[in-house]
């Protein structure tokens, strides 16, 4: 049968009509604008009862108090607790991931084993006979590393690691470790803390003060309260380093100066305060007024970094005639600094008379200890753990038969990447207690997974940088997500089973029993009505309220102490005059003065995920980072917007592309830390270069402690 | 621009301390939680990824030693006079509500980005990719805001969803929720800026804070010379920083 033209065409017209009447293309594109409009997989977002319950960041080093929202008793989001002295509502972008954190792809899941290049799950109870056994074999020679510079988690660590024979506890390299070296060498006690609320004018030398010094969302409070917005600024801050950082960017001046040469400066506005009459009673003025001004006059001090004199009488100027004036020293990078700029920094709090007085600087008692046994955090804060460990690399120090690492990452977190790895491959037996897949967790035999801040009991006791003593709790508010236990409590078990006496069943029972202490001890209170730098310029403080102190302290408030320990602060003259040289400095073509800052997390945490978005694609672009120099420097090197370049030093090297930008110091390569991860998860693993690793350790003459605050690399 | 601003008696907006911005992301950090926009592994590809609040590095340009740097979180300007919703083809944005906060109806937004290429301060994101959450961290969404498709357009909304609360919470209060206190309802970024570097409040409330810090002789609105008309302002005592709010001819 032949079709003709006519009924073709009566066929597709009948066809067309046919079509309108049928529901079944109407049907199919509904469906296909459902299914290309709804996508099932969308999350729906919780439902049930907001509320809201307190505990204390333990992920962030600042230390914050925490709100948590929970929506049907599920923690939702993290803010800044305002009833809390170091945070006051305020809350850094690391401390806001404590509860999605919970959920990082990179958590470890459960106890993993050592299996051929990788791992294999085990239980609990295995890895527990494994330990007990391993540890046994290495009696008198296990060594321990903490990260955690605040937990009482260190007293269980120390006892049961002195008790199974110590090698060396040690904490990972901070501001703290630094302090305390230079506050033991100038014959003073306690730890150093600074009352930023009453300061009117602060010199910061160096120290990163509102991203990695202390407590830094609490240094930011305090900056904010004494600069209302729209009034004129009710404080001077001024910033000496070798780039104009966060701080600095805020700050009413900025002295460029190398983060080498922060004693020098230091000295050289000693000398001025000297010049115009300052005095003191503190030991050792009259050799350090002979060491300043037999080598830190204006010319010297110009001639070794480049200030011009007038910059530095200015200084002391502003400093003499301040109320309070407050010296803060630190390292740009939170880590690396020597003990002697520190002792130079505080020269100047001794000359100013800024001693355990508002607004300057006090010598903080430390907690009493509960555990039998344990070090004290001072004994922790002695030991020299990139000495002992580049001792260890190169046989110079027997190596420890085991290692415990809680909460660190010294195989990322380190400098001189290159000689840490080989000290670690040396130790034959080494236990993470990592809450996530970190580099040194990678590298262990056992990873005991540590429960998170919001799945376990854990405590914050005066961290480094605060103006008064201070303990808060942090307490679970949900079931560990994973097969996850709290480190204290394994301790505690593993103790048992090995039959070590450490006193506790469990970590509980040793936080009650501090808690306990502190409400026996004289002074304090907890902080509610009243600050405690409230108590430090002059208003009464509270009695501690007799009900119980537990309970105040799991409802987010903090427990509190004004007050010092008998400190007899000196000038140790003779190590400034050993370890600080204010003569010409060397030629370098680049010196590299890292920054961190909190957003990109800790070497334990990684960058955490929400984090990412808010670094900027001047410091990572695509899976690179990028370093900053200014234009001097960057023709002195031949180096151009965007090139790519390679960083080497302390034998590792880096990439890392060019970025342009003048509050640089001349001669000064800048670049970001916390990226170049090998491990974590997709939001930090290969993103960017460690430029950590490039810093060669060097011993500091006169203090004997190890410093990489200011290192030389080559570009090419 | 043409038009006029539609006035309301209640204008929620926010004063930025540029002096006081340290840059530290905690603003952005918290808007991302607050706000429900999941984790972005390219998050370095700023084409692509999202941030309703982003912090910009400002530079005067000069050479070491006398450059300064400073930093301006940008969260969407709520226009008065908005160029976004006037080039809106379905009215998935508007400003008609009390507050003046610029809406963002998502269900009803088709993807056409015309309010993406209309808005001059870059407020607006288009969303490239499926919203994906690392498993089991979906659980710490917000129920306050929902989670967006990939193909629409979204901003900031000055958490809208907290004024609600507050107004809520006035209620049970007994109080007038037409007439909050100051600090009542605070966005997100407001709330968590260790630096106190931003305040937030209605401009036309006498007992609001804002009605007075938007009077500073230091204080400026992004673009200003566009009539944009906008909610958000900000103080800095340095004239660059101010100069760098507009477009200035070099005689000016």
């Amino acid at each position: 049968m032949g079709l003709d033209r006519r009924a073709f065409l009566g066929l597709v017209a009948g066809g067309a009509v046919g079509t309108m009447f049928t529901p079944i293309p109407w049907k199919l594109l509904d469906d296909v604008s459902i299914w290309t409009q709804n996508w099932s997989w969308i999350p729906r977002v919780p439902k049930g009862q907001v509320d809201f319950v307190a505990t204390t960041s333990k992920l962030c080093p600042a230390g914050e108090g925490l709100k948590i929202m929970r929506v049907a008793g599920n923690p939702i989001s993290a803010a800044g607790n305002p009833d809390h002295p170091l945070s006051r509502g305020g809350v850094s972008a690391l401390a806001r991931s404590e509860v999605y954190m919970l959920y990082s792809p990179a958590r470890v899941k459960s106890p993993l084993k050592k299996s051929g290049k990788g791992f294999e799950p085990i239980t609990w109870e295995q890895a527990l006979i494994e330990m007990a056994d391993k540890l046994g074999a290495a009696k008198g020679a296990v060594a321990c590393v903490s990260g955690d510079g605040t937990g009482t988690v260190n007293e269980v660590l120390s006892a049961f690691v002195g008790k199974l024979g110590s090698a060396g506890c040690f904490m990972m390299p901070s501001e703290a470790t630094t302090a305390a070296k230079g506050v033991k060498l100038m014959g003073g006690a306690g730890q150093a803390g600074y009352d930023f609320e009453n300061a009117d004018t602060v010199l910061v030398l160096g120290a990163d003060i509102f991203e990695t010094w202390g407590t830094s969302t609490r240094n930011r409070k305090a900056f904010g309260a004494s600069r209302p917005v729209g009034e004129k600024p009710k404080s001077t801050y001024v910033y000496v380093g070798p780039t104009k950082n966060n701080t600095a960017s805020v700050c009413d001046q900025w002295i460029p100066a190398s983060a080498a040469d922060l004693g020098v400066v230091a000295l050289g506005i000693a000398w001025h305060l000297l010049k115009a009459g300052a005095t003191s009673n503190a030991p050792g003025f009259d050799t350090f007024k002979a060491v300043v001004n037999g080598g830190f006059g204006p010319e010297d001090v110009k001639r070794a970094t480049g200030i011009a004199p007038e910059v530095l009488a200015g200084l002391a100027k502003t400093l003499a005639a301040a109320k309070a004036p407050l010296v803060v020293t630190g390292s740009p990078f939170g880590q690396g600094l020597g003990a002697a700029p520190f002792i130079a920094g505080m020269a100047l709090n001794i000359l100013l008379g800024r001693i355990n007085k508002p607004g300057g600087v006090y010598a903080l008692p430390e907690l009493a200890t509960v555990v039998p046994g344990a070090l004290t955090r001072a004994a922790m804060l002695d030991g020299d753990l990139p000495a002992f460990l580049k001792g260890v690399a190169e046989g110079k120090t027997p190596a420890p038969k085991a290692l415990l690492v809680y909460d660190a990452n010294p195989a990322y977190g380190l400098p001189e990447a290159a000689t840490m790895a080989k000290a670690l491959e040396k130790i034959p037996y080494k236990v993470s207690f990592a809450s996530f897949m970190d580099e040194t967790a990678a590298l262990c035999d056992l990873i005991l997974p540590n429960s998170l801040t919001l799945e376990r009991y854990d405590d914050l006791a005066t961290p480094y940088g605060s103006g008064f003593c201070l303990y808060s709790l942090a307490v679970p508010y949900q079931k560990p997500v994973h097969d996850t236990r709290t480190a204290g409590d394994v301790l505690l078990t593993l103790a048992r089973k090995m039959s070590v006496e450490l006193k506790f069943d469990n970590f509980l029972q040793v936080l009650k029993e501090k808690v306990a202490t502190l409400a026996k001890a004289s002074g304090g209170f907890v902080a509610k009505d009243v600050m405690p730098w409230q108590v430090a310029a002059g208003k009464p403080a509270p009695a501690l309220a007799g009900g119980d102190l537990w309970k105040a302290l799991s409802a987010g408030y903090a427990w509190t102490m004004v007050g010092q320990v008998q400190s007899n602060l000196g000038f140790a003259p003779e190590v400034l005059a050993k370890a600080v040289k204010a003569g010409k400095a060397p030629e370098k073509t680049a010196v590299l003065a890292p920054y961190a800052q909190l957003r990109t997390g800790t070497p334990t945490t990684g960058i955490p995920c929400q984090d990412l978005t808010t670094v900027p694609d001047t410091e990572l672009l695509k899976e690179t980072t990028l370093v900053r120099l200014n234009s001097a420097t960057a023709k002195a090197l031949g180096l151009k917007k965007g090139a790519t370049v390679t960083l080497s030093g302390a034998g590792a090297t880096c990439e890392a592309q060019v970025h342009l930008f003048e509050s640089v110091m001349t001669g000064v390569v800048s670049a970001p830390l916390g990226f170049g991860h090998t491990a974590f998860d997709i939001y930090s693993k290969g993103k960017g270069a460690n430029y950590l690793s490039l810093m060669a350790v060097v011993e500091e003459p006169g203090t004997g402690l190890s410093t990489w605050a200011a290192a030389e690399v080559k570009i090419a | 621009m043409s038009g006029h601003s539609k006035e309301f008696p209640i204008t929620w907006g926010m004063v930025i301390d540029i002096d006081k911005c340290t840059g530290c992301g905690a603003c952005m950090a918290s808007c991302q939680t607050e706000n429900n926009i999941e984790p972005q592994p390219e998050a370095s590809n700023k084409l692509r990824s999202t941030s309703w609040m982003l912090v910009y590095e400002l530079t005067n340009d000069k050479a070491f030693p006398n450059h300064d740097i400073a930093f301006l979180p940008r969260p969407c300007q709520q226009c008065g006079n908005p160029p976004c919703v006037s080039v809106c083809p379905v009215i998935a944005t508007d400003k008609n509500e009390d507050g003046g906060i610029v809406s963002q109806v998502y269900p009803r937004c088709i993807g056409c980005r015309y309010c993406v290429a209309a808005c001059p301060y870059h407020v607006r994101y288009f969303g490239w990719y499926d919203p994906i959450w690392p498993e089991g961290m979906e659980k710490t969404l917000s129920p306050l805001t929902s989670v967006r498709p990939r193909g629409v357009v979204e901003k900031c909304s000055f958490c809208h969803h907290r004024w609600n609360l507050a107004k809520d919470a006035a209620r049970a209060q007994g109080k007038n929720p037409d007439s909050l206190d100051d600090g009542a309802y605070v966005t997100a970024c407001v709330q968590n800026c260790p630096s106190g570097a931003l305040s937030f409040g209605d401009l036309k409330n006498p007992k609001h804070k804002v009605h007075e810090l938007i009077k500073s002789p230091n204080a400026f609105r992004l673009l200003e010379r566009l009539g944009t008309n906008t909610q958000v302002y900000y103080i800095s005592r340095r004239e660059w920083v101010r100069k760098l709010g507009d477009n200035y001819l070099k005689s000016e």
